[in-house]
């Protein structure tokens, strides 16, 4: 008898453990975020957070790798946290991301592409530091795209981490040998042509006109929209619920990118350029003239002779994407005074000019945007057209799969309008609403 | 035996033909562990020859060590429950009768049916409920859930194949079920559980998408995975070098264990002996 | 060792002869033996039902919930909305796509990798210190895992610095910039010949089992009524080989069916979104900017119930012919 109760205990046992786990299953799922606990009076007492030796873990995507590591190593060597940096493959960061935010194992600290920031915010990724941001001495200074882009229902939740602008790029030597002028890039759609078809004709081996990411929706967005924004148009509509990109400044940018591809003075590779390795030419010399992000400007520096100029419309302007990553704090994040002492310290002079402008990269603050290294005259153009009227940054709540997702509506309409006969732009620009609107 | 009376070729051409389709399948890994130690530009093994590469993967964010103690964790976790668990479940579903008996076996065998894919994303989700998520050992019990099908299967034949006299002579002389189990039938199915050792390690070791999924920690990822994120550390640049040292890392100790064991189980599975 | 019929009785006699509970007693003994071998049967078999029950059946019944519900990645689960879940997979920009490139893909790589492992394991059934080395070469790469080994051919297809592109260029073919993975075709067979690669010899192993079933008397029977090496071929091997090529093209077809982790690391479903698979698919909805759980599990579940017809029409077709 004894032993049959044994048995059937068990059998009972362990169907007990089988429904409690459904229930445990049922009831756990449907907490969204939990807002960050960081009382009033914690955030007034410690202004800057608190500096005591935690360890900080941050995530950031590979595009600025250079920048986030510089940031760290600097805050690492003055401060008792000490912050421990996650570097993963711009492709995977989306995923990433969702897998840790899902089960609840987030790092304290993560940046996010610019575009994704809105619709991070909204379902409750970073933490709520409104008034931790309020605090800040220079809080209007700090570039207020960023800034927008991350707020929420009146709440701001991110800060800018490193700025990253389109501009044009072009290698002077080969300027030279063309015959064009080196210190003049193009000022128009037209010139830009122009230029390209320059260095296609010198015929030179592996050295091409110029180069663009044929199967990159985030490098083309980057690239173009400036393009269309200071041709006077706008590429959405001003909530990002629907897709203008079939207006015609977009159509002659359309236009001109496949005149010089039939001319041949597009490097074939850009064709199925995914965006692993859009900036890898223009560095080696093969590359005359591109629309290129400013934050590789040291690094492009190193090989070859770079040239600047902001990028132009149809009719001339000047316009960029303020693009780049905000970086905020996480909502599964425990040490969030602590975490907070990292971005206040990011948003310091010690950061912003001793770092980032001291290695040529922009400054997320208007005021230190004539700083003390700020002495190249390629930094001083980058750093004035962050500032110009027709210099945005877009925010669509849906941006990452309208635009950046791999194959993405963005992707096909641009693919049919330069590698085919340009027919179907009004479909495929429908299709995009489509997406922006869900 | 053979088909053919003739050769269709003579013994050198055929020699030399099977030997270049040998040396076909033998290339890649043997180019992987050569090239991990080239010179190779946009790696970290630029000029000659050297560990360049092993240095960059082992310098890597939490370092090749803690993922190679993660991999070992993760595989040594999964093999001793997978072999823990079916051996108790093989010597069941072999030596006694017990009412739901092939019910459950069934039910062990359904994992079979259902992908991986299908049972991940809930996975996901209960891992999360119960605590386990982004943590080793929730993985470990995932892939030994993934292992059991085959285990209990082979563990369940490796008893029946035990003669019953044996089993049934420790019970006559007083042992209690679980004495015999350990004293006598254990070794006598040692066979059936390298094998399900063997399988149960390689499995974990190799797997990828359950932890792509169910862990997020950048230190707590295995081997594969770090692999694999390691190709785009920075824009535009992919490293190639750091990919194949990683692939050599990988493959190492599986390639091993199959040279050193394959007299074992590709024997086995061939029992019936190549005839002459 | 003693035949089976001989030592139960000299058990039983030499437990008779023991000082010991006589028969009576003994038999009063076993009912509660058997019960306790019974009990303790389910003591053993605990830690599998648990397993089972935890790991397996639960997700399986959560998997349907989760797929009748609105349930999103970061929200939870939002109650019911059934048959939403499906038709927005069904309806979903990029299902029909990826169902026919996982078919495609499917039915191109269940015919080469069976045609070449049935290739090897003839090349190789003899018994010959020479076949056992080429056995061992072609089985060392099923040695890797499929992450690993699409890692290694993606150093393998590097556009510029690889060997194969080297190779390619060094022989003219090409403009000097070859890519393996940067149109759909090229994606497609390079990922083929990774599969190849890994599983050849694997398959290999099982039709050589096979072909070790076929009696070298059916051969000579056929060989004296005059049947040259094709007609052998084909009205001996074959047929006999059925079972084992049975089994390995259910194995190969599940398995091309779930493909992921090559596709993964090789294409991330690209160029264009011309490689992605059913799973990369239930992924990237899951985690990849959509972040719904629903969907992905309703798509899962599709999933599942292919396989299953599939699997059911493979059975019921190849048992028939069999007989």
């Amino acid at each position: 008898m004894k032993r049959w109760t044994v048995a059937r205990g068990l059998r009972r046992a362990v169907g007990a453990v089988a429904a409690a786990s459904l229930l445990i299953g049922l009831a756990a799922c449907g907490g969204g975020a939990d807002q960050q606990p960081g009382g009033e009076a914690t955030v007034a007492a410690n202004p800057e957070g608190i500096d005591d030796g935690t360890k900080l873990t941050l995530w950031t995507r590979a595009p600025l790798e250079a920048q986030a590591k510089a940031l760290v190593q600097a805050y690492n060597a003055s401060h008792k946290n000490q912050v421990e940096l996650t570097i993963t493959p711009n492709d995977d960061y989306v995923t990433r991301v969702g897998a840790a935010a899902g089960s609840g194992s987030l790092p304290d600290l993560f940046a996010a592409d610019i575009v994704y920031v809105p619709n991070w915010t909204e379902q409750g990724l970073f933490a709520d530091i409104t008034s931790r941001i309020d605090t800040l001495p220079n809080v209007a200074e700090i570039n207020q795209g960023h800034l927008a882009a991350g707020t929420y229902e009146g709440k701001k939740y991110v800060l800018p981490f490193v700025l990253d602008l389109s501009v044009i790029f072009y290698n002077k030597e080969l300027y030279t040998e063309a015959g064009l002028d080196p210190d003049k890039g193009p000022t128009t759609l037209a010139e830009f042509k122009e230029h390209a078809l320059a260095i296609q004709k010198l015929n030179k081996k592996g050295v091409y006109g110029t180069y663009f990411g044929g199967n990159c929706g985030g490098c083309g967005i980057f690239t173009w929209f400036p393009m269309i924004w200071a041709s006077g148009e706008q590429p959405m509509n001003e909530d990002g619920t629907a897709s203008n990109l079939n207006g015609a400044a977009a159509k002659q940018v359309y236009a001109m990118w496949r005149e010089l591809n039939e001319a041949g003075a597009v490097a074939p590779a850009s064709k199925e350029e995914t965006g692993a390795t859009w900036v890898g030419d223009f560095q080696q010399g093969k590359i005359g003239v591109m629309p290129y992000p400013a934050t590789l400007l040291a690094t492009a520096d190193k090989s070859v002779e770079v040239g600047v100029t902001p990028i132009p419309g149809v009719n001339g302007g000047q316009s960029t994407f303020v693009g780049g990553d905000g970086i905020g704090i996480s909502k599964d994040s425990k040490v969030s005074d602590q975490a907070w002492n990292f971005l206040s310290w990011l948003m310091s002079d010690a950061a912003q000019v001793e770092v980032l402008a001291k290695s040529n990269s922009q400054v997320s603050r208007n005021d230190l945007a004539e700083n003390k290294y700020a002495t190249d005259p390629r930094v001083k153009i980058i750093n004035q057209v962050a500032a110009a009227p027709d210099s945005h940054t877009p925010v669509a709540r849906n941006c990452q799969q309208a635009f950046n997702a791999p194959g993405s509506p963005w992707v096909t309409l641009f693919r049919n309008a330069i590698f085919g006969d340009g027919s179907s732009i009004d479909a495929d620009n429908q299709a995009i609403t489509e997406v922006l609107a869900q | 035996m053979s088909t053919m009376s003739r050769p269709l070729l003579a013994t050198s051409s055929r020699r030399v033909l099977t030997g270049a389709l040998a040396l076909l399948f033998l290339f890649p890994l043997v180019w992987a562990a050569v090239a991990s130690v080239a010179p190779q530009p946009g790696t970290a093994q630029v000029d000659g020859w050297g560990l360049g590469n092993y240095a960059r993967l082992a310098g890597y964010q939490a370092g090749l060590t803690q993922y190679l103690i993660n991999s070992v964790l993760i595989s040594g976790m999964t093999v001793i429950f997978t072999l823990v668990v079916s051996l108790l479940g093989g010597y069941a579903f072999a030596l006694f009768n017990f009412p739901g008996k092939n019910l459950l076996f069934l039910a062990t065998l359904a994992i079979l049916m259902v992908p991986y894919a299908t049972l991940l994303i809930p996975l996901y989700v209960l891992l999360n409920s119960i605590g386990l998520q982004n943590s080793l050992v929730g993985l470990a019990l995932v892939l030994t859930m993934f292992q059991l099908p085959f285990a209990t299967f082979m563990m369940r034949i490796s008893f029946e194949a035990v003669p019953r006299e044996l089993a049934e002579s420790a019970y006559v002389d007083g042992c209690g079920t679980f004495t015999a189990l350990l004293r006598i039938l254990v070794p006598a199915v040692k066979p059936g559980l390298i094998t399900v050792g063997l399988f149960a390690f390689l499995a974990a070791w190799n797997d990828f998408i359950a932890p792509l999924i169910l862990i997020t920690d950048s230190d707590k990822v295995p081997l594969p995975l770090a692999v694999a994120n390691i190709r785009g550390q920075v824009m535009g640049v992919v490293d190639y070098g750091a990919t194949e040292a990683g692939v050599v890392i990988l493959a190492l100790p599986c390639v091993v264990l199959f040279l050193i064991l394959q007299r074992h189980y590709v024997r086995g599975f061939m029992s019936g002996a190549l005839k002459g | 060792m003693a035949t089976p019929v001989e030592r139960p009785t000299a058990v039983r006699s030499a437990a008779r002869t023991t000082t010991g509970p006589g028969p009576a007693a003994q038999r009063r003994r076993a009912p509660r033996l058997r019960l306790a071998r019974r009990n303790q049967g389910w003591l053993y078999a605990a830690p599998t039902a648990l397993f089972v029950t935890v790991f397996f059946l639960i997700p399986v019944l959560l998997v349907a919930q989760m797929s009748l519900s609105d349930w999103g990645l970061f929200a939870g689960n939002r109650g019911f909305n059934a048959p939403d879940n499906y038709t927005d997979a069904v309806g979903q920009r990029l299902f029909w796509p990826a169902v026919w490139f996982t078919v495609k893909y499917t039915i191109i790589t269940t015919i080469i990798l069976i045609g070449v492992a049935l290739g090897l394991a003839l090349m190789v059934q003899e018994v010959a210190l020479w076949n056992s080395f080429l056995r061992t070469a072609f089985l060392v790469p099923s040695a890797l895992g499929l992450a690993s080994a699409s890692l290694l051919f993606y150093a393998l297809y590097a556009p510029e610095g690889g060997p194969f592109a080297r190779l390619l260029s060094g022989l003219g073919i090409g403009d000097g910039t070859v890519s393996f993975l940067g149109s759909p075709n090229a994606a497609l067979w390079s990922t083929v010949a990774v599969i190849v690669w890994r599983f050849a010899g694997f398959y290999m192993l099982l039709l050589l089992v096979g072909l070790q079933g076929i009696s070298s008397d059916v051969y000579e029977a056929a060989r004296v009524d005059g049947a040259n090496r094709w007609q052998i071929f084909v009205n001996v091997t074959l047929p006999l080989l059925k079972p084992s090529l049975a089994l390995c093209t259910i194995l190969c077809i599940t398995g091309s069916l779930l493909a992921f982790d090559q596709f993964y690391i090789l294409t991330r479903g690209g160029p264009d979104n011309s490689t992605i698979t059913i799973v990369l698919l239930v992924y990237n909805i899951a985690f990849g900017g959509r972040n719904d759980l629903g969907v992905a599990a309703a798509l899962s579940l599709i999933v599942l119930l292919a396989l299953i017809v599939i699997n059911v029409v493979q059975f019921t077709a190849l048992r028939g012919r069999e007989d």
